[in-house]
């Protein structure tokens, strides 16, 4: 079965509606946002009738500016039983899309100003948590194999997020006492492995914990039903969340 | 020997990269003397993670113990990383 057509765009257009099944918002509000200008709609036709439709890249440039309709994206997409389809900027298929679209951000960082003594730090956490991933799903992935990524410099955050098997699945491989997912959260962020163990990976996140407590940085994590609020003066304390069940992992990270 | 490890790339994340790094990398340590020591340099990395290190750094450590210098480096990437393979693995460099 071709997963490929469920989450990656087949044309460089997008019609109205699917443009609203994206954003999760009604055609409706789409056509008000083409008159208003807020996102401009193509039109088939010379003289501005017929069917609207979006270039993939102005609908992509619109989600980077506009990083709260991202993050809406990525989360429909890491919690929805289908997977809704992804403009393809935002989506890496394979380890080695996922690497040019961080060396990508790491110039981005590097060259502002704003970033240029931090940036390091920032690809070396969004680093660990997609390439957590790809290890950790490798052969094992439910459906649709992959990671989202997507940032946006002034609102200073990056989201990241994979429809995998989750955390508890993962460390119960070799932590078969685990039976929820927030212990497995707390394990994952806080126990470090031993090079003795099965594996030697999986100390990624002990990484991220440890830059987002020394710095002046943020980091939202979920896995199944727990979520972990992370910065500077929390510690590591995750919760059952009440909201969607997310059978893979998402990471917000404010820096 | 010195090892600059740009030549590897400046964007050093993934564990699979560091291993293939590391196996990429050992025929060249065919010429290494008895007792010479190996320099690291991370001169011209820009981003660092203990993925990677953890696979090519300490792979070497464990090849040749006590025979690896690190360089001292000012990027904050490097730092965070080494600071946790080494209690992760107990060592200090």
């Amino acid at each position: 079965m071709n997963h490929n057509k469920y989450f990656s765009i087949p044309y460089p257009i997008l019609s109205i509606s699917q443009a609203a099944d994206m954003l999760d918002v009604n055609i409706q509000t789409l056509r008000r946002w083409d008159k208003s200008g807020k996102l401009k709609a193509e039109r088939f036709s010379t003289d501005g009738s017929g069917p609207r439709f979006y270039h993939e890249s102005v609908f992509t440039d619109f989600l980077m500016d506009n990083h709260k309709y991202c993050q809406k994206m990525a989360e429909r997409w890491s919690v929805a039983k289908t997977p809704i389809q992804l403009p393809e900027a935002f989506y890496c298929p394979d380890r080695s899309v996922f690497q040019a679209r961080l060396s990508r951000f790491e110039l981005l960082l590097k060259g502002n100003l704003l970033f240029n003594q931090i940036y390091s730090l920032i690809v070396a956490m969004a680093g660990e948590i997609g390439n957590n991933s790809f290890d950790h799903n490798l052969g094992n992935w439910p459906d649709v194999i992959g990671v989202f990524l997507g940032y946006n410099l002034t609102q200073r955050t990056i989201i990241l997020a994979d429809r995998g098997q989750g955390i508890l699945t993962t460390l119960k491989r070799f932590r078969p006492e685990l039976n929820n997912h927030a212990d497995a959260l707390k394990v994952a962020f806080t126990e470090i492995v031993s090079g003795r163990a099965p594996e030697s990976r999986g100390n990624g996140l002990k990484f991220v914990k440890q830059v987002v407590q020394e710095n002046n940085f943020s980091l939202f994590f979920q896995t199944g039903d727990a979520t972990l609020f992370l910065n500077n003066k929390s510690a590591v304390s995750p919760v059952k969340t009440g909201g969607h069940f997310l059978p893979g992992c998402s990471a917000k990270l404010n820096f | 020997m010195l090892i600059e490890l740009k030549k590897f790339g400046v964007t050093l994340t993934s564990r699979d990269d560091g291993r293939e790094a590391l196996a990429a990398f050992k025929p060249s340590l065919n010429s290494l003397g008895p007792n010479e020591k190996i320099e690291i340099s991370f001169d011209g990395v820009n981003t660092l993670s203990p993925s990677w290190a953890d696979e090519f750094i300490i792979g070497l450590n464990k090849l040749f113990p006590s025979r690896l210098k690190l360089k001292p480096s000012d990027n904050l990437s490097v730092k965070a990383s080494l600071d946790l393979l080494e209690k992760i693995h107990q060592i200090k460099f």
